[in-house]
């Protein structure tokens, strides 16, 4: 890393670089909570998820105020400039991803309150868990610079994509077999989205990442179909990135 | 960077302060006694001066004492340890087993300021950071351990804190933090960190086996049971249903007997899921050798097995009887559902990349081909290479939706049966686990009406080529 002559600019800047990690850390450790609570039926472990969430929006606007701050006063060009923007663009991610996990733990108050549903929180836990190693293999790539690691999330979103289309299939068998669960399935179906949702914001982040080190543009044709209309729309050609 | 004052060498330590003072209030006494004898009629007020002196002297040789004896401590301190080696202390600091942190802090409203210090190796190893004075949260995020960590430097309070680490092996961590002595203005803290992965997943093993275990019995001791019954009563004296009975008996026995062995292996395999294997196994005779095994029985289903690539020559890290069963279930499998008088393909491929290791053998996802789906996708570590097996039968195959459920325990895909010789689902659980446990990786790629592909791949022994510098463990093993 360069140095800088005003050693007060360095300083601003790592500790940009050290607030987006924490809040990174925040941020996993909300969804992996949110997951566990609506595995473990456990509401105060919910509870304590939905309070926490507001650190996570302070923790955001903290950020972009120093943001905002340095680029006023110190104009940073450069590597310093892409930080600076890309710390801005890592809080809004992550405040996202906050928001998406505070409610996959309100759906599991709700859920809490009903009868167990074993095998289909089972496999939320499934998805919950390969979203959460996206999200932490994206973050160790931030924290550590390293551009191969974020490139690795961002080649292997589909791997949620079908996990989510799985489980969607899964919640429509069951939705058809009783309708009596349909309340509790739909509240499993909006976590299965909204874990989707952490997945593509993970894929963001390693573009943010990506941008933020070399200075261009992630190309390269996202690997994506959607899930919902998947089985009426022919699939387009294959162009693998 | 902080620009530390150096001592001065002109600069009088406490010591020779102490010497000053006292050598100037001796001279003072010494002129006022003096002073004294000459001056008769002034004799009196001046010898209470110079006792008055003598007082203010003494005074401060008790006040500065303290100071000036620690300094005299720290420079004895010093020769104490060094009695045994000088470097013992650090040698055994890097030695210790569980990661080790010292960490410090400036401001506790800075969090940018939060340093590590000193890393032991096996924090170095378990959380890549090589060098010592990076920042602590781009080592450690978990954000209970680093509000303990905070409360430590800051609050000088001790805590554990327990939290739990996602990646390919889930890790149940313990942290505990205690305040140390500050240097300078900085505030310094102990973190430890201890692996509580085995306690916390026996208590979950034992949950989830007996859930598991117990509801896949029940059913074939239900027919069991109710066969034994029809035995006491009716078919007592019916030697033709009795025969009949018995042999369905005996299947359902058979079956249970399985089952009961999978269990049991799969749960023996879970308990070793974070040791890794220390052996040594050449993955291209294993496979030979599960193909010469299996002959018998895929004579019986008439399939025939044709396997490419070397027959022996690819040394993997391993246990031999894990990576057997891991061959032999693939291949089982293969044969299961596999239609008469085909041909299953094995394919061993001696030295690969992660990437082509999990490559997609045709087209990828898109344009019609099959859907290929990482199903254990290992840590990646730079530069390590891997020797993979391949098993490709041209069976039904799955849909992509199936596809992420497989490795499930007894899962089974909807509408298919595994012929005469029904399956156990604990199959490719196993697998799953077999390879998880060996840093491994597991790939599925199907298609309805297309077959099936699964590849196996495992951490070659001996890494060749440009592997090496950037691999943690070797840093790991240097000495320091």
């Amino acid at each position: 890393m360069t140095q800088h002559t005003v050693k007060a600019y360095g300083d601003e800047l790592d500790q940009l670089t050290a607030e987006v990690a924490r809040m990174g850390g925040l941020a996993e450790a909300q969804v992996a909570d949110a997951i566990d609570s609506v595995a473990r039926r456990d509401v105060a472990l919910g509870r304590s998820v939905v309070e926490r969430d507001a650190r996570l929006d302070a923790l955001q606007r903290e950020i972009e105020k120093k943001a905002i701050r340095l680029i006023a006063l110190r104009q940073p060009v450069a590597s310093d400039l892409r930080r600076t923007l890309s710390s801005m663009k890592l809080a809004t991610d992550l405040e996202r991803t906050g928001d998406l996990a505070k409610n996959i733990a309100k759906r599991g108050l709700i859920l809490a309150e009903g009868d167990p549903m074993q095998p289909l929180t089972r496999s939320i836990e499934r998805m919950g868990k390969l979203v959460s190693m996206r999200l932490r293999d994206v973050l160790d790539a931030y924290a550590a610079g390293e551009i191969e690691r974020a490139v690795a999330v961002w080649n292997t979103d589909d791997e949620v994509d079908e996990h989510y289309n799985s489980l969607f299939r899964e919640l429509l068998t069951y939705m058809m077999g009783d309708p009596r669960t349909i309340g509790a399935c739909t509240h499993l179906l909006f976590m299965a989205k909204n874990l989707e949702r952490i997945g593509d914001h993970a894929t963001n982040i390693a573009e943010t990442i990506y941008y933020e080190i070399t200075g261009q543009e992630f190309t390269g044709e996202r690997p994506r179909w959607n899930p919902d209309t998947a089985e009426d729309i022919p699939e387009p050609p294959a162009d693998d990135a | 960077m902080t620009y530390d004052v150096p001592p001065s060498p002109v600069a009088p330590h406490s010591g020779s302060r102490l010497w000053t003072a006292g050598a100037s209030a001796g001279v003072a006494i010494l002129v006022l006694v003096a002073l004294a004898l000459y001056q008769p009629d002034l004799a009196w007020p001046l010898l209470a001066g110079a006792a008055l002196v003598a007082l203010a002297a003494w005074t401060l040789s008790r006040w500065s004492g303290p100071a000036a004896r620690t300094d005299h401590g720290a420079a004895e301190a010093a020769p104490a340890g060094s009695r045994l080696d000088p470097t013992l202390l650090q040698s055994v600091f890097e030695a210790l087993a569980d990661p080790v942190l010292v960490v410090s802090g400036g401001e506790p409203d800075d969090i940018a300021d939060r340093r590590v210090e000193l890393a032991n190796t096996a924090a170095r190893a378990l959380l890549r950071t090589p060098r010592e004075g990076g920042l602590l949260v781009s080592v450690l995020r978990e954000p209970a351990v680093l509000e303990a960590v905070d409360e430590a430097l800051f609050g000088g309070v001790e805590r554990t804190t327990d939290y739990t680490g996602v990646g390919a092996q889930t890790r149940h961590w313990r942290a505990l933090t205690r305040p140390l002595a500050p240097t300078g203005d900085r505030a310094l803290a102990l973190v430890v960190l201890r692996d509580e992965t085995d306690v916390r997943r026996m208590e979950l093993m034992r949950v989830d086996f007996l859930a598991n275990a117990s509801h896949e019995l029940r059913t074939p001791l239900a027919s069991l049971s109710g066969f034994i019954e029809t035995l006491k009563g009716h078919a007592r004296d019916d030697p033709k249903a009795r025969d009949k009975f018995l042999d369905i008996m005996a299947t359902q026995a058979e079956r249970m007997g399985r089952l009961v062995a999978d269990l049991l292996s799969l749960s023996r395999i879970e308990l070793n899921e974070h040791v890794p294997p220390s052996g040594k196994v050449d993955l291209a005779r294993a496979t030979s050798d599960v193909i010469d095994a299996v002959s018998v029985l895929s004579a019986e289903r008439q399939v025939r097995i044709v396997m490419e690539g070397p027959e022996t020559g690819a040394p993997v890290h391993g246990d031999r009887d894990e990576i057997v069963q891991v061959v032999q279930n693939l291949i089982d499998n293969a044969i299961k559902y596999s239609p008469q008088g085909d041909v299953i393909e094995v394919v061993v491929q001696p030295e690969v990349t992660l990437e082509q290791a999990s490559a997609p053998w045709s087209g990828g996802n898109r344009g019609g081909g099959a859907t290929r789906l990482p199903l254990v996708t290992p840590d990646r570590e730079p530069g390590l290479r891997y020797a993979a097996v391949t098993v490709r039968d041209r069976g039904p195959g799955m849909a992509r939706e199936y596809l992420p459920r497989l490795t499930e325990r007894f899962y089974r895909v909807e509408g298919q049966k595994s012929g005469e010789r029904p399956g156990t689902g604990l199959g490719l659980a196993i697998v799953k686990h077999i390879v998880n446990r060996h840093r491994g990786g597991l790939t599925v790629e199907s298609a309805p009406g297309k077959g099936a592909k699964f590849t196996a791949y495992f951490p070659l022994a001996a890494p060749r080529g440009a592997a090496g510098s950037r691999d943690f463990r070797m840093t790991a093993g240097r000495r320091t």
